[in-house]
């Protein structure tokens, strides 16, 4: 464990993709790292939960404070992705899951960090969203909706806490290259990442570099969108 | 967090050109890119020595003159070039602004608000594109406004300054990204330089009173230091934003909140 001065943040989804990303880089610069994850992640404290678990959630963000002494970031990068599904097809199960996981997980993890932020004299969410949620999709409509339903969260949490050192924003990355971009998935084909203008996917390593400029120099944001999306959204 | 601005596989410093760096933003964005690791050149309109002070300590080079006149976009450009080879991060931060009611405002002061913020700009983005898509690199950041963003009253010409601004960072992120340039805008709000005492001035109040105004349209209450929005542009201008492309900071304290 490393000296109880070094910042705390915690981060959703830490074990693949973005989160792991995200929690290496703050790992890297010094941060003490909490992650959240149906899976074990690579952190310094591990917690194998489910986000949609409001109960779970709040053990686990209880244990991190009672244990490193508070929380100055939180990361919800916790999500899951499904394409290819013709909006009449979404069935009630696919549509609440995907709200529950997105939107439920967000609201869990604000609910349970915020407590621990308030009085302090520092504390930052970042949620990653999706650069989808900004222009709009088609045959992902449920991963669409969830991802907005994100924005409007934090946009509303941010208002509230304006007038605290307590800042919320998000981060809407463009289609990037982890393991939820199935090898077959649509955003991989090379007729869709010629369309982008800068001709490839997002890495996890850019998304992570962004939320950490959020959380490190980034007081002046409140409630707002960065979106690192290779020019699919501008 | 200053990660290492040099250029791949060589020793040799980046190099940066910051217009509008006598004071304020640029002044203070220099020194934070500086500190970053590049090699930065300063313009301002006319060098009163601050100029040449602050060259001396970001290891650059002082070249002052006003972007509005073509000529000189192109000596600027020039002078760079030939003393570091090219410009590897542009910073677009020199602007006028002169308040006063559309209808009776001299067109001459209007149009200048124009030429120097957007045009001007234009022009010296024109100088220095070529080297940077010779080596297929390069950042261009535009500092527009919130008032690009979400417009003033009494402000027409400087909004709309900024506004094109706005909209040029979204063409040439389309169209310079796939030649390795990346261009992006920042639109900061209310930032305690010394274009507040102006304000002021032109409020008739003190500049107590004119950053208290100010306060009062900021969600969180804070006007924004110089230094926060040079992080911005150092964020912009470091390796780790190479997937910001047309994209528009809005580092205001919630003034705008992503209304570009």
């Amino acid at each position: 464990m490393k000296a109880s001065a070094d910042p705390v943040v915690v981060v959703t989804g830490a074990a693949s993709g973005i989160g792991a990303a995200t929690a290496a880089l703050f790992a890297e610069r010094g941060w003490r790292t909490a992650g959240l994850d149906l899976r074990p992640s690579a952190t310094d404290m591990p917690f194998t939960c489910d986000v949609t678990d409001a109960n779970a959630v709040g053990s686990a963000i209880d244990a991190v404070v009672e244990r490193l002494g508070g929380i100055d970031a939180a990361v919800t990068a916790a999500g899951y992705y499904e394409e290819g599904i013709d909006v009449c097809d979404i069935t009630k199960a696919q549509w609440d899951s995907m709200l529950n996981v997105i939107l439920g997980g967000t609201v869990n993890i604000c609910a349970a960090v915020l407590p621990h932020m308030i009085g302090k004299d520092r504390g930052t969410i970042v949620a990653i969203s999706s650069e989808l949620a900004l222009g709009g999709s088609a045959t992902d409509l449920h991963y669409v909706a969830a991802k907005g339903a994100v924005l409007g969260l934090i946009k509303s949490l941010a208002a509230e806490f304006a007038a605290t050192p307590i800042r919320v924003n998000a981060v809407a990355p463009g289609p990037t290259d982890t393991p939820l971009l199935v090898g077959d998935s649509i955003w991989r084909e090379p007729e869709y990442l010629v369309t982008l203008p800068l001709g490839r996917l997002v890495t996890p390593g850019e998304i992570a570099a962004t939320v950490y400029y959020l959380a490190t120099e980034g007081q002046l944001y409140c409630g707002e969108v960065l979106s690192p999306n290779a020019g699919a959204v501008i | 967090m200053a990660e290492a601005a040099t250029a791949p596989g060589g020793g040799q410093p980046r190099v940066a050109l910051v217009t509008g760096a006598a004071q304020g933003l640029g002044h203070a964005t220099a020194l934070r890119l500086a500190a970053d690791g590049f090699a930065v050149a300063v313009n301002d309109i006319s060098d009163d020595g601050r100029l040449t002070a602050l060259a001396g300590q970001t290891g650059g080079l002082a070249v002052p003159g006003d972007i509005a006149d073509p000529e000189t976009v192109t000596a600027i450009a020039g002078a760079v070039a030939e003393r570091f080879g090219g410009v590897d991060v542009l910073v677009a931060n020199a602007a006028a602004m002169e308040m006063g009611p559309f209808l009776t405002q001299d067109p001459a002061i209007w149009w200048r608000q124009i030429e120097v913020n957007l045009s001007g700009h234009f022009r010296l983005v024109q100088a220095v594109v070529p080297q940077m898509r010779a080596r297929r690199s390069g950042r261009i950041v535009l500092i527009a406004s919130g008032w690009g963003v979400i417009g003033y009253p009494n402000a027409t010409a400087y909004a709309a300054s900024k506004a094109g601004l706005i909209a040029l960072a979204k063409g040439l992120g389309r169209e310079l990204a796939p030649q390795g340039i990346l261009t992006n805008a920042i639109a900061p709000s209310y930032i305690d330089t010394e274009q507040l005492g102006v304000d002021a001035a032109d409020a008739g109040i003190s500049l107590e009173q004119m950053r208290q105004r100010y306060r009062e349209l900021i969600p969180t209450g804070q006007l924004a230091t110089v230094e926060d929005v040079a992080a911005a542009v150092a964020f912009l201008a470091s390796p780790g934003a190479s997937a910001f492309v047309g994209q528009v900071l809005q580092p205001g304290g919630g003034v705008t909140r992503t209304r570009a």
